[in-house]
Order: C-alpha cells, then structure tokens, then sequence
C-alpha cells in the first residue's frame, strides 16, 4: 500500500513538470465544484462520521478533539 | 511511521525544489476577503440501532442531535482574515440515559432510553482562525484556537498550518499541525458507582431500593480511572495538482497519536465467565470498556474532480486508513453536481465505508473477566456502511435578495441516508446559508 501511495506521489510530481495550466485557462478549474475539499454544508455530515467511524483524518474532517461518545 | 515522514518530506522537498522557479502570474493585489461573509449551519440527525455500547453492544443507540453554527469571516487588511466559528449542538441519547437507566419511571431495559435528567446534553464550541497570505498569494499561514465543552467533557485546541503554492498555482502543498488537550469528568454506569473506593457496595440506596435478579450477589471489580486527560497530536501533509484544464486532483496523509483515556468511562462490558445479574430488564455491568492508553492512526486520502462540461463535475474521494488497535478501513465516494441553471445545482452523491474490528473488540458477553483490554463499542466492531445523500444548492452571486445589510449569496440543502450491515441506520438533514456583508 505505501509503496503505491508513493508511487502515486511521484507520478503527480513528474506530472507538475508537463502541465502548466495558464490563470486565463482556470475558468473550469475556479468552478466553486471543483473545490478539492468538501463543501461547508457537508461539514455536521463529516462530524458525524468522525463519531460512529473508527477511522478519520485525510479528509479535511476533524482528527481530534471532542468526545463522540453518544 | 519514521519511514512515510521521510518519504513524504523527500518527495515535498524535490517539488519545492523543482517549483522555485519566480511566479510570473503576480499582476495586482487583490483582497484576500472582499468583505465580511457570515454562514449559518444547521442540521438535524437522526440514528438508532440494537447495539449500544452504554449496555455492552445490547439495546437502543437511538440519538437525536440538532446543531446550530455561525461562521463569520471578516478581512481585516488585504492579506488578513479573522474567522470566528461558534456552535452547539443538542442532543437527547439512549446512551447518555442509560448511564442511569434507573432514574426514569418505567422498569430499567436496554432498548429503552431512560427518561431520566441524563438523556439530554449540550455541546458547544468555539473557533477562532487567523490567516495571513503572502503579496504574490503564494504562502497562506493560519493559526487556530479552539474549546469546546459538554457535561462530561472539555477540550481546548491549537493549531496552525502553512500552504506554498508555486508553479504558477498549478500547484500546492501545505502542512498543519493540531494539538488536544482534552479533559473527562468521567461518568461511570451508575450501579458501579457505589463499587468505587469508600463507596456503600450493595448497601447504597440503588440495591435497597430495587431488587437484584439473577445472580443476587453482585460483586463487580470496579476501579475507577486515574487519569481523565486525553491528549491528541494530528500531523497532517497535504499536495494538490492541477492536471488539465478540467481536471485536479490532490492526497492528504495524516498522522495522529493519542494518549490518555481513551475509553469512554459509561459503556459497560458483560464478561461471559461472570455469572448475569439484573434489576428490570437490565443487566448490571461487570465492568466498563477498558482500551490501551496510546493509539496511533494513519489515514491517506486522495480526490480527484473533472470537469466534464458545464453541466456535470465528477468529485471523488478515497481513503485508507490504518491504526494499532487493529483497524484498517477504506472510503470511497463519488459525488456528481449536476448544474440545473446557473444558479441551481443539484448534488446526487454515493459514499462507502468499511472497517475491520479493533482487537479489543468483542460482542455481548463474548470478553473474559481475564482479558487486559476489552470493548462491545461497535462502532469499533467489523462493519460496512452505505451512504446515498441528495443536495440542492441555489447561488446568486450577485445577491439580489437581502435580509437588513446582509446580501445573500448561497443556499444549501442535503439529506443522507446512512445505513450499516450491524443494524444501526441514521439520516441527517443539513441546510447552510452564506450571506455578504454590503
């Protein structure tokens, strides 16, 4: 598994080198959609996964504090 | 763990060395905030299934919770911004009432909640956020103080975080840091209370006053927890990439360590070599949930969003994630805004979820009085979960509608179904309003 998280790393970076996307070509990319992160309203959603789910993290979401014991 | 820092370090240093090159993009400065923005948050979440861990993973887990948040954002210069984000949250619990499910009026069971004064508690927190960006916009610092409060338990949090974009935008990395110090007042079941040191045993008002069945010798091994601090350290790296014109993507690896009381004090265990005693319909516990005092976690997540035209965008999302209790877990999701006009979208989305279970788990009754640690959370047990939510967003930029001086700019609305292979099934409503400060 960490071996293709690395690999998947170093394939993004080379990827850097090729493509250079100009600001004026951004129109797509400045779609409040295509955000990489999730929306605010998703934001109690994500919380109440950090509680009923054992795993959390990488996603934005909380990693810690509060208890979520109910 | 020493290995992945050193990897990810590696390959972040090789982009930042590759990415120097000077951003020729700077033309002027524009405000990082235009103007004060205030978003109201609310939901409404609904859950129960017949696995509780308050009655050791036997009985209700029906919760009710409804929050209320106000995030407000305000430029304080061109670089600087103060964001101030405050909540709470109520919630009514089968769990939090059978911590004492002999205080209600009707006879003491596990699938039901109790209508005592513990049903019900209040959540509140409190965020405080300062960034500063940099003239080009190219570094983002952030500094975070949060506290957050419930009856039994308080937390206070700091946290800070560094963003580099280079490579003009095209790409970013970032790095956040986040401490917890959080502090119990440990609430145990309640007919182990009078088990502790220098308490009345089978004396106290609880056993004169109701009747034991079953094993009419209840003699639990109680001993209270020491230590009511839990500490979390979250380290977290982050590096996005644009890819085409209409697609980016970007992976996220957090790492986390806790230590402390890391059990909850209120969710009993029932040991299979102890013989069962009741009063009403509930079993008495043997004991309460006992976990290691450290966990480590690691969670690497990547997303990937194209944009097909302008009516479709594609956002997906993965996960792995792994701890030393024993849990490892994937997510996968897949959401697709659907542009209806150019202010309605409409936000079709599918999530799944599974885990193994913690090492320390077991069903009801299935622990010995023997083992060191010993759960029946199933939200620590082997499970998977399915996730369909349906989201509609109106937008108007221009924000013609105004309520005083506040223009607004953005609704939204979603409701999700969530539902687990072990019986427990929730729905959650959300709405969100963002309005701009004229």
């Amino acid at each position: 598994m960490i071996k293709r998280i690395v690999l998947l790393v170093m394939v993004l970076t080379l990827s850097t080198s090729c493509v250079v996307v100009k600001e004026y070509e951004k129109v797509n990319l400045n779609d409040p959609d295509m955000v990489l992160a999730d929306k605010k309203v998703d934001r109690n959603i994500s919380t109440a996964h950090s509680y009923r789910e054992a795993a959390s993290g990488a996603n934005g979401g909380k990693t810690g504090g509060g208890c979520g014991c109910n | 763990m020493k290995y992945i820092s050193f990897i990810v370090l590696s390959v972040l240093s090789i982009q930042l060395a590759i990415g120097q090159a000077p951003d020729s993009t700077q033309v002027y400065k524009k405000r990082v905030l235009e103007s004060t923005e205030i978003e109201f948050l609310s939901s409404y979440y609904n859950q129960d299934g017949d696995n509780a861990a308050v009655s050791g993973g036997i009985g209700s887990e029906e919760l009710t919770d409804v929050t209320a948040t106000f995030i407000v954002s305000i430029p304080l210069n061109d670089d600087d911004v103060l964001t101030i984000d405050a909540g709470i949250s109520a919630y009514t619990s089968a769990s939090s009432s059978n911590v004492d499910p002999f205080d209600g009026s009707n006879p003491a069971d596990p699938f039901v909640a109790s209508s005592g004064a513990s049903q019900s508690d209040l959540w509140s927190n409190l965020t405080g956020s300062y960034s500063h960006s940099s003239d080009d916009r190219n570094d983002i610092w952030s500094a975070k103080l949060s506290v957050s409060a419930e009856y039994d338990y308080f937390s206070v949090g700091v946290g800070g975080s560094y963003t580099k974009l280079f490579n003009e935008k095209n790409t970013e990395i970032s790095i956040n840091g986040n401490i917890y110090l959080d502090t119990w007042n440990a609430l145990y079941p309640t007919e182990l209370r009078p088990f502790e040191v220098g308490g009345n045993g089978l004396n106290s008002n609880l056993f004169t006053q109701n009747t034991i069945t079953g094993n009419t010798n209840y003699n639990p091994n109680f001993t209270a927890f020491d230590n009511e601090g839990r500490n979390t350290y979250a380290l977290g790296f982050g590096f996005s990439q644009i890819l085409s014109k209409n697609l980016q993507g970007s992976l996220a690896l957090d790492l986390v360590k806790q230590d402390g009381l890391l059990s909850t004090p209120f969710q009993r265990v029932y040991f299979s070599d102890i013989a069962d005693s009741f009063i009403d319909n509930f079993q008495l516990a043997d004991d309460i949930e006992r976990l290691p005092d450290t966990r480590s976690k690691i969670a690497v997540g990547g997303r990937l969003n194209y944009y097909i035209n302008e009516t479709f965008v594609v956002r997906t999302f993965y996960r792995y994630y792994t701890d030393d209790w024993g849990i490892k877990s994937h997510t996968a999701s897949v959401e697709v805004p659907i542009k209806i006009t150019d202010k309605f979208t409409l936000y079709p989305s599918y999530r799944f979820y599974n885990q193994t279970a913690a090492d320390y788990f077991d069903v009801y009754e299935g622990h010995l009085s023997t083992n060191e640690f010993y759960t029946s959370d199933y939200d620590l047990s082997k499970y998977s979960a399915n996730q369909f939510s349906f989201g509609a967003s109106y937008t108007d930029i221009f924000t013609k509608f105004h309520i005083w001086n506040l223009g607004l700019k953005s609704i939204d609305l979603k409701y999700t179904q969530y539902d687990r292979n072990n019986t427990l099934s929730a729905n959650i409503i959300t709405a969100g309003f963002k309005f701009v400060l004229d």
